[in-house]
């Protein structure tokens, strides 16, 4: 039988992580439900805050996810093992998607709430910034012939990048700032949420963790099976 | 003190090659001056006041001027492999990057120089209000950018692209030492008291060490083969 006709490594991920990935979407329309139907208004800001329940835990999400690119690059370094770069590859997909899900539920935010679509506010600047790192990361790697020269190079920029991720919390703090201050991760009072908008808020992070878990998975698969295809090709080529 | 001969050794023989050469101050110095030059043809200047914008213009000349030169640490020995002879020496890794970052400094010192000079004379900047805080702030910012900008020389000089991948790589980064450079810079120009500055000091040079201290662990990876 043709070498390359049989299943490729990462198919069985590909099809657990596609299962994972549709019941996080199933909680997602949940949450729109919650969101649009079920939960309360807010007092000050009023029905456009509802957005937050998306815009709040795409952040959290993408945080998380450029977290994880940043310790599997830090490990691969050490490690040299390929599988966790291939993970920091998809770790670090999700993050952009999710930190671009952010800037635009945040736009159209700002838009209604503070007049304009965007402003050099230093959460959003930093926000932004990350993204762009993390552009620098992708194109990186795409400049490298050697793809172990690649993840190596990239390692080292996702490192960096994940640096700047405490300046972006932090920076809130520290300026005079038009963004809203953090409700739930704010340690210097007791927390002070309706807890219809905390369940809410609960149900959007856990539905897009899971849509996140399932979309990694399936890339990391997707990213096995292509390197594994690069291998035999690479070894018919030279017989 | 071996580690310091190290560090200074690779530094001096940079610095050499610079002095002999002048390729990298002398493209750095010329887009200072001709920076200068178009800047006082872009502003408006009845509409602006040079102490409003000066320190806004130092710190963006001094990071596009010093980018250019950052871009080519590695050009030269990458172009006859002698990058591999440097990387045979006994010595280590993080000495070798401190020592690339020190000679970078100086020259990125050097033109900042230039930058004073040029934007004092064709401006009419005067600089003598309080010159410690303003050298300090440069040098503290200086220090930060370089580390960072020699580290990421390294990483876009292993890929195809080569240079024109550094300004993506290296101007999100640099955001933090922008803010706070011309922050200090503008203030001390206008003279504003000591309290309003030192946040802005402390932080670059918070900056400065924390990029020394992470390239010298990570540059061992960039350069491996």
């Amino acid at each position: 039988m043709d070498k390359l006709a049989a299943r490729p490594p990462g198919s069985g991920i590909r099809h657990a992580s596609a299962a994972l990935a549709l019941t996080g979407l199933a909680l997602v329309v949940v949450l729109h439900w919650m969101v649009f139907f079920w939960v309360n208004t807010e007092v000050t800001m009023g029905i456009v805050q509802r957005i937050f329940y998306i815009h709040v835990p795409a952040f959290w999400v993408a945080f998380l996810a450029f977290g994880i690119a940043a310790l599997c690059s830090a490990i691969y370094l050490w490690l040299r093992d390929e599988r966790l770069d291939m993970l920091a590859v998809a770790a670090a997909e999700g993050g952009m998607l999710l930190t671009t899900v952010g800037l635009i539920t945040g736009s159209l935010w700002g838009k209604i709430a503070w007049g304009t679509y965007w402003t050099w506010e230093m959460r959003l600047t930093l926000t932004l910034l990350l993204w762009f790192i993390y552009l620098g990361y992708f194109m990186v790697r795409g400049a490298t012939q050697d793809p172990e020269r690649g993840a190596r190079l990239a390692a080292v920029v996702a490192i960096v990048g994940a640096l700047d991720l405490p300046l972006i919390h932090v920076s809130v703090l520290w300026f005079r700032s038009l963004h809203p201050q953090p409700v739930v991760l704010d340690t210097r009072q007791p927390m002070n949420l309706d807890p219809d908008m905390l369940m809410t808020l609960m149900v959007g992070v856990l539905s897009l963790t899971v849509v996140f878990a399932g979309v990694m998975g399936f890339r990391y698969g997707l990213e096995r099976g292509r390197r594994a295809l690069d291998v035999r090709l690479a070894r018919r080529e030279a017989t | 003190m071996t580690y310091l001969r190290q560090v200074w050794a690779i530094a001096w023989k940079d610095l050499l090659i610079e002095l002999k050469s002048r390729e990298r101050f002398g493209s750095m110095a010329g887009f200072t001056v001709l920076a200068g030059v178009l800047f006082n043809f872009a502003i408006d200047w009845t509409a602006v006041r040079p102490d409003q914008i000066t320190s806004a213009l130092i710190w963006v000349t001094i990071v596009f001027g010093g980018t250019l030169g950052l871009g080519r640490t590695f050009e030269l020995e990458a172009r006859d492999e002698a990058f591999q002879g440097v990387l045979l020496t006994p010595v280590p890794r993080d000495a070798l990057f401190l020592g690339k970052v020190l000679s970078n400094y100086v020259i990125v010192l050097a033109v900042t120089l230039l930058v004073l000079g040029v934007f004092g004379l064709f401006f009419a900047q005067d600089w003598s209000g309080r010159p410690l805080l303003l050298v300090a702030t440069l040098a503290l910012g200086g220090l930060g950018f370089v580390a960072v900008g020699t580290l990421f020389s390294a990483v876009s000089s292993g890929t195809a692209t080569g240079q024109t991948l550094l300004p993506v790589l290296l101007f999100p980064l640099l955001v933090p030492v922008v803010i706070y450079g011309t922050g200090a810079t503008g203030r001390i120009l206008v003279g504003r008291p000591l309290e309003e500055i030192e946040g802005g000091l402390r932080i670059l040079a918070a900056f400065a060490l924390g990029a020394l201290a992470a390239g010298a662990v990570l540059f061992r990876y960039v350069v491996e083969d």
